[in-house]
């Protein structure tokens, strides 16, 4: 009976799915804020979708993404937690005397977050068309903003899984977590680039790879099929995922290594 | 497969800060035999654990596990033993049961032996009733029987226990010890224990290796133990007023340099034949009138063992 990667894995995802479950308190605030940028930002700023910049688009639909990847962050993030909470409880090493597999150790926590990132986005999206949300290429652009969420979710699950391994620490990996603010606001959250005031906030824009996540999104959700602006998106997902996975990686080797 | 333990010449030295925590550590173990680790905190008893259950990589030196070595065929060795460490390992979101059936499954057993592998096993460590209840509710006991539990699901052949009574109360204690004594009897399963207390491995192991420092200093059946440094023990206490520092200086002297230590407020006393040497001592302490509050004379108990072969005081007798 050699190990068999594939049980492993799904023995790891579902016990990882039962204990998220179990501990609704890991998702639901997380949730919530995403809904509440939704509404809130919807109530609140609609107005400014009248200036001229926003070539009459409807500001649900540019809000959206801004909540779809709060979403997205907060589910991947979940990955890391649960990681620093089988690190704390000697979980983690009870499952290294095992002969199950190093891989699916490591990954069943982060498949259970994809999972959760991908239920929470869609429950995102429903509110919306709840809302009344519009979209302009239909559901194979709600399928392609799916597909994005769930690419940004990775690498960010990447770098917090990673960020766990190596510390194995709560407060470390919480601190980790910051990053979600700067990821979000420092960035076209609430307008588009061109109306953004501040030079330094453009700068921080340009730089923050979130702004070519929110620009795809944007792109099939109010113009319609612009190839190379939804590309922006997936080079963005491309480079930073295979930055924080391979970090991921190194991390996971180290912690089950025995150095 | 068999179920010994022969571990040659390991040592382990941390990167970080260079600490050699064990250092050239030989020792085997045969089938079916009950094996103590016996030292105090930070000797290399931990360290030594994690080795031998593929959870660090030796600096030096090899070992072998069930006839598997432990640095090329971690997988194998796996398989073959339990392990409960210091630390229990048990997720406290799952109920015991879904514990045991998980760790069932990951030994790859199927769905309906693994369930009733865990019944069995909750029985056996008297978690039944508590079995479909959270393990973060579970008491620190309930949680380390959970946690023996663990190790046995694939019928080890070889069992490693790393403090496994350390925190638990007497009844408690004593349980594990029934339950270890029973798997080493009946099932024959390797037992490799360590701990801290002297009594706890004289009552349970066959054989002891006293380990210090990294070093192992003495190694053999508690019977050996004893025997190896003087069969009796005398012990004084000095009448209060008296100078200890001196009467050890002047035991030593009129015993010809026998093994005298002090002890807190005792002295202790290792000789071959007891009731000569009683007088022998007493006869020292008239010609140098020393008074004294009690004096005894008895076998040495693992812990006087202890004090004598590491030579530095624990910091207190009997916890």
């Amino acid at each position: 009976m050699g190990s068999n990667v594939w049980r492993d894995t799904w023995l790891m995802t579902g016990r990882n799915i039962k204990t998220t479950l179990r501990n609704p308190f890991s998702f639901i605030p997380n949730l919530m804020i995403s809904a509440f940028f939704l509404l809130v930002y919807e109530a609140g700023l609609s107005g400014i979708a009248q200036l001229p910049t926003f070539d009459g688009a409807n500001y649900l639909a540019f809000i959206l993404p801004v909540s779809i990847v709060s979403a997205a962050i907060g589910g991947a993030g979940g990955a890391g937690q649960s990681i620093v909470k089988d690190i704390e409880n000697g979980f983690f090493s009870r499952l290294l005397l095992t002969p199950a597999s190093r891989l699916a150790i490591v990954l069943g926590p982060i498949i259970a977050g994809m999972l959760q990132l991908f239920v929470q986005t869609l429950l995102i999206i429903a509110i919306a068309f709840l809302l009344g949300l519009e979209v302009k290429t239909g559901v194979g652009g709600v399928l392609f903003v799916l597909l994005i969420a769930i690419g940004w979710g990775l690498a960010f699950a990447g770098y917090s899984a990673g960020v766990a391994l190596r510390t194995g620490n709560a407060q470390a990996a919480q601190a980790g977590t910051f990053i979600f603010f700067p990821l979000i606001f420092l960035s076209t959250t609430f307008v588009p680039y061109e109306l953004i005031d501040a030079q330094w906030l453009k700068i921080a824009a340009a730089i923050n790879p979130t702004t070519y996540i929110f620009e795809s999104m944007r792109t099939v959700l109010i113009d319609g099929w612009v190839f190379w602006d939804m590309m922006q998106g997936v080079a963005a997902i491309t480079i930073v995922s295979t930055l924080t996975i391979t970090f991921a990686a190194v991390s996971a080797k180290r912690a089950v290594s025995r150095g | 497969m068999n179920g010994s333990i022969q571990v040659e010449h390991l040592s382990k030295t941390f990167k970080k800060g260079g600490i050699q925590a064990v250092k050239d550590v030989s020792f085997h173990v045969d089938e079916g035999e009950f094996f103590a680790f016996l030292g105090p905190n930070g000797a290399g008893k931990s360290t030594t654990v994690q080795i031998l259950t593929t959870l660090m990589n030796a600096t030096t030196g090899t070992a072998h596990v069930a006839g598997c070595d432990v640095i090329r065929e971690p997988e194998k060795v796996r398989r073959h033993i339990g392990v409960a460490l210091q630390e229990t390992g048990v997720d406290p979101d799952l109920t015991g049961r879904e514990m045991l059936e998980l760790q069932a499954w990951i030994f790859g057993f199927g769905k309906k032996e693994g369930r009733e592998r865990a019944m069995r096993l909750l029985e056996i460590v008297q978690l039944t009733e508590a079995a479909d209840r959270r393990i973060g509710r579970y008491s620190g006991g309930m949680r380390r029987r959970l946690d023996l539990a663990l190790t046995l699901v694939h019928e080890p052949a070889v069992l490693f226990l790393d403090e496994p009574t350390t925190g638990l109360d007497p009844s408690n204690r004593m349980a594990v010890w029934e339950e270890l004594r029973r798997l080493n009897k009946e099932k024959g399963t390797t037992i490799f224990l360590t701990t801290q207390y002297l009594e706890e491995a004289d009552s349970l192991a066959d054989r002891i290796s006293i380990i210090n420092d990294g070093e192992i200093v003495a190694t053999g059946t508690p019977k050996e133990l004893k025997a190896r440094i003087g069969s009796d023990l005398i012990a004084l206490t000095p009448a209060e007023g008296e100078d200890s520092e001196q009467i050890l200086l002047q035991l030593k002297a009129g015993l010809n340099d026998a093994d005298v230590i002090k002890k807190q407020e005792k002295i202790l006393i290792y000789v071959e034949e007891g009731t000569r040497q009683l007088l022998e001592v007493a006869r020292i302490l008239d010609r140098e009138n020393i008074q004294v509050e009690d004096i005894q004379l008895s076998s040495p108990t693992l812990d006087d063992i202890f004090l004598k072969i590491t030579g530095e005081g624990k910091k207190s007798d009997g916890e």
